[in-house]
């Protein structure tokens, strides 16, 4: 039957029904990360506010260090004298006052520095073991240098310092150990190449090595950021014997109670699950879900949101790694997070929520059970544009897999009536998701042989003047897809005087399959 | 940001351009819109004329304009919104708006590039200045390194470790930006609580016709029943409506003097307008003088008309100031010229005997020709009834022609039309007043008084407009203030509501604020009304371009009130 062709066609075409729903959760994860990807851009502009070392402070630690008065203000000229100068303390105070250079907050003279042909002496001061307040200032200057562009980075990279970091992790002074720590997660945070860089000089044996129970909190801190940007960034993802060593440790840390700890764990976490299904599952296998979705209620946003992140990523895998974390609990947290006050927590929500609907209809009926219906359609109405966004494509997605009576179900929680409302959005891609949801409401009513039934219902809530205005929509996918709506559901005998109007070499050649539809 | 030279910044701009003219529903909006009209007839600047009765509205015809036009004026509307972000326009869209709507909103103050305000800078307008509630972002992100990141998104890929100082300068510096922050919120909301209207669209551009020596009688006699129209629907205070007058005076003296030489040449059409110190009774030369009396607020108010005692007091005043009944009550025009002469100093000083001192009121009459004569508030009551009119089923923008077209003395058939309505409107009206008050409808909710309309009121259907409406609730408020014993109540606001649309299951809703004599006529409804549809999520609809009004399921009406007066106790 050549209509059925078409349809399924149409349905393979830009609808999960032809479904194969790893497929549509795959097109979700790209679009995500791409999103991410943006947004990660972004951060990098920016930096991050200070977590303090866990060093109680400069003076108690280092008590040979000279009285802050002395070295403040030295010129560039000054110190380059003094760092290539044979006399210790002259050394000293010139790494320090480079140092202090480094650390102020406005135009810190990154470039000036390394111009200044410095970056040999600092590297070569990090493994002077006898000289430890040298070696905290080389290395607490060289952490600044990395902290700059990619630029500033390589130029640390490039002198040797990541060899003379890694060996410094195992100085007995722990102010010293975490500084390299800091340094070495600087030089990880640029990027995979540096990263992998680091993984290969063997930086995760002597980190983990660090980790023992009487390790300073603010110690641990540093080390997890550091062990999270070893678990970042795509293209290539870390080797996977690399993760696999991580992991033992990160799940160690994520049964800490420091909220900072467990935000960065919790990244790592997310990061090491935005990938491929195998990669998620290395993670799931670990045990580690249902913590995860315990941290998903904590009360800090900067815990809560990367263990969303990560549940969601790993929901967006296979049916299997899905249903590990419904087991875990997960509908019972989402919907306190749909109504979280912040809006891209919401939105984070409702987008693992669409993924969780695009599973098999066994899912979606625990969906139903555990009442996410119902916050799920107040976000359609009242979320922010992004977080309707998401909501939308949960109703595609449930909709497209869900049974008749769940379909039915949806309706009748009001999902049609906010879809309809949703209607007059810009986005085109948007659009035709919300076109699609109702296309697919209709076929289920077909089902039910109540096409008539549902054809007013739309019409009463104000659907079809929205589908016919979309008729008239800029972008063509959108015009075909409201068109053959009006066509399907809505039509009677305008088809031939449409025939006419449509100068579509594609439109025309299917609209006599759908008159047959429509004739059945 | 605000216009200084409206006429470099404004006119010399759009002349030669085509504009878009986005004109409110009220009529100062509509006063503002036959002045700009007339200039750009003059100058032969092409426009597109579109009525907007709402935001959606007002979105919509953006939407539909864009792509043709650059420049938008809008007149009456747009002043209280961010319309940047409401509108979402390219960058090159730009909006001259002359609108009465105060607060004008900051960012609308702020903009430079987009938004021209033609707004009066001597109106007392109070916008917080720049730096309490903007600050540069960079200042805060771009200069020192560390930026906050916003808690719960995702660390930063390097970090810098600052000296210890750095640190505390940074948490000092966080400190001072949340009690500016604080500081900031506090200021808007002072600014943003009140709404109320500054000096009159139509004097503005009358005032440009004016700089420009473009200024006619026509032109004049509209700004001038733009300003009547913000007296007669009770928007600016008394104060200003005085000192607006006598602006306007000014002008109309000036321009009779121009005359003066010409006295001999007056032909039968031509126009003349006069200062008067006239009678505050709605549409008397077109009415009886005891219809009038019956149907104006002044009066009927201060007789209390709706009971016997006030009836009986009202034919006590007739036979006070002497006048034969059948006299009275027949049309004003076929009364007998000897007591026409003298009639409003025989009605000023009975009304003095009978209380009421301020039966005179400053405005000003025009005469076309030598048949027709017009008082500014009678014009005004005439194209609002035409505005608003429920007669047939006409669209708002057929509406909106037949009012703007009562406006010119071409067309003075349209005119009678409007002032028929208006009599019709004005006795609903007064009938409304009347049963509100005898029957107890109108409820004391504590912070407020309430009275909603029944669907089957007669007249109802009248009342689901916005500016009828209005009317009634201040002519219903004066009316309970003069008869009410309790001193409490005599100070409260007023929220009216009325069916709007039966088959949506909708009510129109209406506050205003209390009635005195010195009243600053300052409406904090808008705000209210937002927090209590935001708190019990009812479904409100905030179209009005006064945010006083607005429209609300019927379901919702009892959660919405409970939610105000918790609000506002």
């Amino acid at each position: 039957m050549p209509t059925k062709n078409v349809t399924e066609e149409r349905l393979s075409k830009f609808k999960n029904k032809g479904k194969d729903p790893t497929k549509l959760r795959d097109k979700r994860i790209t679009e995500c990360v791409e999103l991410r990807k943006a947004h990660k851009d972004e951060n990098f502009l920016k930096r991050r506010h200070i977590t303090l070392s866990s060093l109680p402070d400069e003076e108690a630690l280092s008590p040979d260090y000279l009285s802050n008065d002395l070295v403040k203000f030295l010129s560039i000229e000054e110190i380059i004298k003094l760092v290539n100068s044979d006399s210790r303390e002259s050394q000293t105070r010139g790494c320090q006052a480079a140092r202090k250079l480094l650390s102020q907050e406005r135009n810190p003279p990154l470039k000036e520095i390394i111009d200044a042909g410095l970056l040999s002496r600092f590297v070569s001061f990090l493994s002077m073991d006898d000289e430890p307040t040298l070696q905290f200032e080389a290395a607490w200057a060289l952490t600044n240098i990395a902290s700059g562009t990619s630029w500033h980075t390589q130029q640390v990279v490039e002198h040797g310092a990541v060899p003379a970091f890694i060996s410094l992790l195992a100085s007995p002074m722990l102010h010293i150990s975490e500084q390299a720590v800091w340094a070495l997660g600087n030089i990880a945070g640029d990027g995979s190449a540096y990263r992998d860089v680091l993984i290969e000089c063997n930086v995760i044996p002597a980190l983990l090595a660090r980790i023992c129970p009487d390790t300073p909190v603010g110690y641990l801190r540093n080390l997890t950021w550091t062990l999270s940007n070893l678990c970042r960034n795509k293209n290539p993802f870390p080797p996977l014997s690399a993760v696999l060593q991580m992991l033992p440790s990160l799940i160690q840390l994520l049964h800490l109670s420091d909220k900072d700890i467990l935000s960065d764990a919790c990244w790592a976490i997310s990061y090491l699950t935005d990938g491929d299904n195998d990669r998620i599952d290395v993670v799931v296998k670990t045990g580690i879900v249902p913590r995860l979705v315990e941290l998903m209620s904590h009360a800090e946003l900067g815990v809560l949101t990367p263990a969303l992140r990560s549940i969601g990523n790993i929901v967006s895998g296979s049916d299997l790694q899905t249903q590990t974390v419904i087991d875990a609990g997960v509908l019972n947290a989402l919907p306190k997070l749909m109504r979280y006050p912040k809006a891209s927590v919401q939105k984070e929500a409702v987008w693992a929520l669409s993924n969780i609907a695009a599973g098999p209809c066994k899912q979606i009926q625990q969906l139903i059970t555990c009442g996410l219906l119902p916050p799920l359609v107040d976000r359609l109405k009242n979320g922010d544009f992004k977080t309707q966004r998401e909501a939308v494509w949960a109703v595609t997605n449930f909709t497209s897999g869900g049974t008749v009576e769940q379909v039915v179900h949806l309706v009748q929680c009001g999902a049609l009536e906010a879809i309809i409302n949703l209607l007059q959005v810009k986005d085109a891609k948007v659009l035709l998701v919300l076109l699609d949801a109702i296309n697919n409401i209709f076929m289920a009513a077909e089902k039910l042989g109540e096409t008539d039934k549902l054809s007013l219902l739309v019409e009463e809530l104000g659907g079809l003047d929205r589908i016919e205005m979309l008729q008239s929509h800029d972008n063509e996918t959108v015009y075909q897809a409201a068109h053959k709506l009006i066509e399907k559901y809505f039509g009677d005998g305008e088809l031939d005087g449409v025939k006419v109007e449509a100068s579509d070499d594609a439109f025309v050649f299917q609209s006599p399959d759908v008159t047959r539809t429509f004739s059945f | 940001m605000f216009i200084t030279d409206i006429r470099k910044e404004f006119y010399e701009v759009v002349a030669n351009q085509r504009v878009a003219l986005l004109v409110a529903s009220d009529i100062d909006a509509l006063c503002a819109c036959k002045i700009l009209q007339a200039l750009f007839h003059c100058d032969q600047i092409q426009y597109t004329l579109v009525p907007v009765t709402g935001w959606q509205d007002l979105g919509t015809a953006f939407l539909e304009h864009k792509e043709q036009f650059r420049f938008f004026v809008l007149i009456n509307c747009g002043a209280n919104v961010d319309l940047l972000e409401m509108l979402q326009p390219d960058d090159d869209s730009v909006f001259f708006i002359c609108d009465t709507h105060r607060p004008v909103d900051v960012v609308n103050v702020y903009n430079d590039t987009q938004i021209k305000l033609l707004i009066k800078q001597d109106d007392d307008l109070g916008v917080p200045s720049y730096d309490d509630i903007f600050r540069d972002e960079e200042e805060e992100e771009g200069g020192d390194s560390g930026n906050e990141s916003d808690e719960g998104s995702e660390p930063s890929g390097k970090r810098r470790r600052f000296d210890e100082g750095a640190v505390e300068r940074r948490i000092e510096r966080q400190r001072a930006r949340r009690e500016w922050e604080a500081r900031r919120r506090e200021i808007l909301f002072d600014y943003e609580q009140y709404e109320y209207h500054g000096t009159s669209a139509a004097m503005v551009f009358f005032e440009l016709a004016w700089v420009m020596t473009k200024d006619t009688k026509d032109m004049l006699w509209w700004a001038i029943i733009g300003l009547t129209d913000q007296w007669v629907h009770d928007k600016i205070t008394n104060m200003k409506y005085v000192t607006d007058i006598a602006t306007m005076q000014r002008h109309v003296s000036r321009h009779n003097h121009r005359n003066e030489d010409e006295e001999n040449s007056l032909s039968i059409d031509c126009m003349r307008i006069s200062f008067e110190y006239d009678l505050r009774l709605t549409l008397y030369q077109h009415w009886s003088m005891y219809e009038s009396i019956c149907n104006s607020c002044y009066t009927s108010c201060h007789f209390k008309l709706w009971t016997l005692n006030g009836q009986k007091k009202l034919q006590e005043f007739l036979a006070d100031m002497g006048l034969p009944l059948k006299q009275v009550r027949q049309k004003f025009n076929s009364m007998d010229m000897s007591i026409k002469e003298n009639l409003r100093d025989v009605i000023e000083e009975s009304s003095n005997k009978y209380g009421m001192k301020d039966i005179r009121i400053q405005t000003f009459g025009v005469h076309f020709g030598f048949k027709n004569r017009f008082l500014a508030g009678d014009m005004v009551h005439a194209a609002t009834a035409l505005l608003e009119s429920t007669e047939k089923d006409e669209s708002d923008s057929d509406n909106f022609i037949k009012a703007l077209d009562s406006l010119s003395r071409s067309n003075l058939e349209r005119l009678h039309s409007g002032i028929d309505l208006a009599k019709k409107k004005l006795i609903a009206i007064q009938q409304t007043v009347a049963s509100c008050i005898c029957t107890n409808l109108i409820l004391s909710q504590g912070p407020f008084l309430y009275c909603y309309l029944m669907e089957g009121t007669p007249d109802v259907k009248l009342f689901s407009k916005p500016m009828t409406l209005t009317l009634l609730c201040k002519y219903l408020l004066k009316a309970f203030v003069q008869s009410t014993r309790n001193k409490r109540c005599k100070l409260l606001p007023l929220i009216m509501a009325a069916p709007k649309d039966m088959e949506k299951g909708t009510v129109i809703v209406v506050g205003i604020p209390p009635e005195s004599e010195t009243s600053d006529k300052k409406n904090f409804f808008g705000r209210a009304f937002e927090k209590a549809a935001e708190s019990t999520s009812s479904r409100t609809l905030h179209d009005h371009f006064d945010t006083s009004i607005i429209e609300l399921k019927m379901e919702d009406r009892s959660k919405f009130l409970d939610a105000l007066i918790t609000l506002l106790s």
